[in-house]
């Protein structure tokens, strides 16, 4: 178990050493100029099937590091998949943007782009492709197909109504150019200082899918006389809901025809089977250091299970090489740890993102004056957190894994600050009864229970999603702990999109989250649990619609420090350098510390995924979100099995 | 017999019609639509959620119509066109996508079926006539185990059973190599091979009920008068038994195909969740937590339609079969 425990830190210290000393033996074979590809690929060449490898690559490929050793060619990468919901194959293969996070998740780095380059103000950022690049069809892949998605995916009003929140940067839309075939110019009418980081996520994968124009044009009314028939051939209502379900996501994952830049590419997607498969690109455009054509495993499968109990069994009787999704919940270690010599497989630390495992938000801008005046009362939130045993609920809930922990950043990253992450997690009930005193709920009914300032019993439910076996737990705990400082709260157990929806219309007392924003780079790009950015932001909803939708019924104008921190953030998006950025993020951070919107209860604790004994050049940690698209960026390309 | 055939069959249409209305209004009760779910998977991610590109999408999908406008858009598509429309989360026609899954359904519930008969029907006779006899104990405390335990622990148990000592990958109906291959001997062997689990599974309840059913109905034919006049005529045990009694007491028997069909169909979801069978239980529940609203409409609708003709089917051989229910 010892290894279980460290954390990423030593493991980042080397993965940056194993990558100098690799960077010379590069220059090298990059000078070699002869490359070697997969015997499954030698053998369809050699049939006429597929061009020599040196005209399916571009002319200067790129030469991926491997993470600890040069590799071998073949085998299946299997996974599992829960029915359903289908992150994983987005996830595994489609985690390549033109630009893509580096394994440490502090900056997005070239990925399907050769180079990419910014100006100072941070409001035009020029990407060069690699000459000779290629999609999985062997069309060449240029500049004129990311036109294509600018002209006529995003622009085009019928398919893209609205341009995406990161894509909108002052007052004239983006212009996109190709001065000549491998480059091509975002230019924002003001700094868009998030962009990179942006095109690292799911958001920047969703253009490389609206690029391959050769194969998209036919679906195209502009472009095709048969778009309409093609649409009804496919079941859908129009060309547009045609030409959308083959680029977004994720209904893209459902069809084998569309051309990729990934290193595997579907050849079973996942419709009317229970076993998705993809298979290698052959003109996957990187190459080991020793000229090698990537990626070394030749497949991969997803068997479809219907429950995760089934997973954890396929793991454990070995089926499964690699992966952490839907088999990394806090009842399923015991059993995966058990099982780790029969299944052949080790654990990895997949580190959530998440800073909590649980956060309890009550809506201060809650409909019901009274319940308003109570929920805004700072001292009443810190005494409901001081009441709060989180020691015990570590104990119980996370079997000690865990910590007291506010909404706040985790201790290893930039905007770390531990006044914010600590405050008020001290348990003690005199401290929490006299905060409550101090807000004024001194009366107390017939039961012991507090009244309101205006004379009515104090009673308020918090919605739980009822599906999260964790949160339903311990969220009856903390009942518990408020009930004894005279605090009557029922925990309500809620589905999912009843939730979204009555928090879309500002109609609910408070509700219990994950909270996100652990990690620097989530603290930047998903800030909702910080100040008032979306509706989902439940501690005070009907501001955060104000801030997407000042026109909405719900909407409701924050006040002074909320606003404050509207406008720094807008300046965060504004500030070219990372340095500002972050700076800037602390300043705005301070608001939050001081407003104290959200009551945390414990860190999330580490999570971990599986993998097999014999796969090699795979991180022993990793963080785990949906942002960074785990395990895309730990480079599943140079993942092989050692004989 | 051909006049209440008719009869039964001109019933079904307005009960189709009846159930259509039904389904549609079930399929709409749960509060958001299927943009709702993909707001709550977003935001399940901690995704920022855009409430202008919501919008945009309700109204490509035509959820901000009237809800009658949706029904008739529907059921004229499947009246006119033989169309079940478009599965929003799957990204496909639901014609592609249940038929394959139907099929595999019907295999399964047609298998569970035979095996629920050829151990119900022997098992219940012996039982009823070696009452009190040490198989007819063995029996009935089988018989009181199949009934009590809940059908997804047993296919837990055996499925962990199979892997743990047998080495079998779990779940599923075929094996990996032939999961995506064309149909052919070689994969209808390999599906008999899986299929044995998920019948024994879904059929120890049904076997024990009837063993139950069987052995109750042939004790109380057994005891009366006629029997004993047959016997007294000298007739032979066997052809007594399976002639008079027999016949009286198999009408609960032909009675499970009306409620067996749409049982083990939807029924059997929380198995087939268990067992990884692709099957349409699975995807109905899939539908409907994703409020895929065609696709759930399109199974709810089908699973009534075979309700509807498997009670037809049970009717018939009912009137058929004993004279007393033609005549009523």
């Amino acid at each position: 178990m010892q290894r279980f425990k460290g954390t990423s830190a030593p493991r980042r210290l080397r993965v940056a050493a194993c990558a100098s000393v690799l960077s010379l033996a590069t220059a090298f074979a990059a000078a070699a100029g002869d490359y070697a590809e997969a015997p499954m690929l030698a053998d369809k060449v050699a049939g006429g099937q597929l061009p020599a490898v040196d005209e399916r690559l571009p002319a200067a490929p790129m030469v991926e590091q491997p993470l600890e050793s040069i590799g071998s060619y073949g085998g299946t990468w299997r996974q599992v998949m829960v029915g359903g919901g289908d992150s994983l194959v987005q996830r595994s293969l489609g985690s390549g943007g033109l630009v893509r996070w580096n394994r440490e998740w502090s900056e997005a780095v070239p990925e399907v782009a050769k180079s990419v380059s910014v100006n100072d103000d941070a409001t035009e950022f020029t990407f060069t492709l690699y000459e000779g690049h290629k999609w999985s069809d062997g069309t060449p892949f240029t500049s004129d197909d990311i036109l294509f998605w600018y002209n006529d995916i995003l622009m085009n009003k019928e398919i893209t109504p609205e341009i995406p929140v990161w894509l909108r940067a002052g007052e004239a839309p983006l212009v996109v150019t190709a001065p000549d075939p491998t480059t091509v110019v975002f230019t924002f009418d003001a700094p868009n200082a998030l962009f990179l980081a942006n095109m690292a996520t799911i958001r920047g994968t969703d253009i490389l899918a609206g690029a391959p124009q050769h194969w998209l044009k036919q679906f195209h009314k502009d472009h095709s006389d048969t778009a309409e028939d093609l649409a009804k051939e496919a079941g859908a209502a129009g060309w547009v809901d045609n030409i959308a379900n083959k680029i977004g996501y994720p209904s893209r994952w459902r069809d084998a025809d569309r051309p990729v830049l990934d290193a595997w590419k579907l050849t079973v997607p996942y419709v009317q089977t229970t076993q998705v498969v993809a298979e290698r690109n052959p003109y996957y455009h990187k190459v080991d250091p020793e000229g090698q054509q990537l990626p070394y495993i030749d497949k991969v499968t997803y068997d479809i299970v219907e429950d995760n109990q089934g997973a954890v069994l396929k793991a454990i009787n070995g089926e499964i090489d690699f992966q952490n999704v839907s088999l990394d919940a806090e009842d399923q270690r015991p059993v995966l740890v058990q099982g780790r010599e029969k299944g052949g497989y080790e654990m990895f630390l997949a580190q959530p993102a998440w800073s909590n495992a649980m956060i309890i938000m009550l809506n201060q801008t809650h409909k019901d004056p009274g319940l308003r005046e109570v929920f805004a009362n700072k001292d009443f939130r810190i005494g409901l957190s001081h009441a709060i045993d989180r020691e015990e609920l570590n104990q119980i809930i996370y079997a000690g894994t865990s910590e007291a922990w506010q909404a706040a950043p985790r201790a290893d990253t930039e905007l770390y600050d531990e006044e914010l992450a600590k405050q008020y997690t001290e348990f003690d009930l005199d401290l929490a009864n006299e905060y409550l005193g101090k807000a004024g709920l001194t009366e107390r009914g017939s039961d012991g229970m507090r009244l309101r300032p205006d004379g009515e019993r104090l009673t308020f439910a918090v919605d739980v999603i009822s599906s999260w076996k964790t949160q339903n737990d311990a969220l009856e705990l903390v009942k518990g702990y408020w009930n004894k400082v005279g605090i009557d709260m029922q925990v309500r157990p809620i589905e999912m999109s009843l939730s979204i929806t009555k928090r879309q219309k500002n109609d609910f007392d408070g509700n219990v989250w994950v909270g996100g924003g652990g990690y620097d780079m989530l603290g930047l790009l998903d800030p909702k649990w910080y100040f008032p950015y979306e509706f989902q932001s439940s501690y005070a909803s009907a501001w955060g619609i104000w801030a997407q939708n000042p026109e909405d019924p719900a909407a409701e104008k924050p006040d002074a420090e909320a606003m404050k921190q509207l406008e720094l953030y807008n300046q965060v998006l504004a500030a070219p350098s990372r340095d500002e950025q972050m700076a800037l993020m602390r300043e705005l951070l301070e608001i939050t510390k001081d407003e104290f919107y959200v009551i945390g209860t414990n860190l999330a604790p580490d999570r971990y995924g599986i993998v097999k004994t014999n796969l090699a050049n795979v991180p022993e940690a990793m963080p785990n979100t949906f942002y960074y698209l785990t395990p895309g960026p730990a480079r599943a390309e140079q993942f092989y099995f050692q004989n | 017999m051909l006049r209440y055939t008719l009869w039964r069959l001109a019933l079904m249409v307005p009960i189709t019609v009846l159930i259509s209305m039904i389904v549609f209004v079930i399929i709409q009760l749960p509060p958001g639509d299927f943009v709702t779910t993909m707001t709550a998977r977003m935001s399940q991610q901690n995704e920022s959620v855009d409430p202008a590109v919501l919008e945009a999408l309700r109204a490509r999908y035509g959820f901000d119509q009237p809800v009658y406008v949706q029904y008739w858009k529907w059921v004229s598509g499947i009246l006119l066109h033989g169309d079940f429309g478009q599965s929003f989360d799957w990204n496909s026609p639901v014609d592609d996508l249940i038929w394959d899954r139907l099929g595999l359904t019907l295999i399964v519930s047609l298998a569970t079926l035979l095996f629920i008969w050829l151990l119900a029907f022997p098992i219940g006779i012996y039982s009823a006539i070696r009452q009190y006899s040490l198989g007819d104990y063995i029996a009935t405390f089988l018989g009181f185990i199949g009934l009590a335990i809940p059908n997804f622990l047993l296919a837990l148990i055996l499925m962990w059973l199979t892997t743990e000592y047998l080495g079998w990958s779990p779940g599923g109906l075929f094996s990996s190599e032939y999961i995506n291959a064309e149909w052919s001997w070689a994969r209808v062997g390999d599906l008999i091979d899986h299929l044995w689990i998920p019948v024994i599974v879904l059929g120890t309840g049904g076997t024990a009920s009837l063993i139950r059913i069987m052995r109750a109905n042939l004790l109380d034919e057994l005891q009366k008068p006629y029997v004993e006049m047959a016997r007294a005529r000298g007739l032979s045990e066997t052809r007594l038994l399976l002639k008079y009694p027999v016949r009286v007491a198999l009408n609960p028997f032909v009675s499970t195909i009306g409620w067996l069909l749409p049982n083990l169909v939807s029924g059997a979801v929380v198995t087939a969740i268990v067992l990884s069978l692709p099957t349409s239980g699975p995807l109905l529940l899939n539908a409907l937590f994703a409020q895929d609203m065609y696709l759930a409409g399109a199974i709810i609708m089908l699973l009534s339609i075979l309700t509807l003709i498997g009670t037809l089917i049970s009717d018939l051989l009912l009137a058929w079969l004993d004279p007393r229910v033609r005549y009523e």
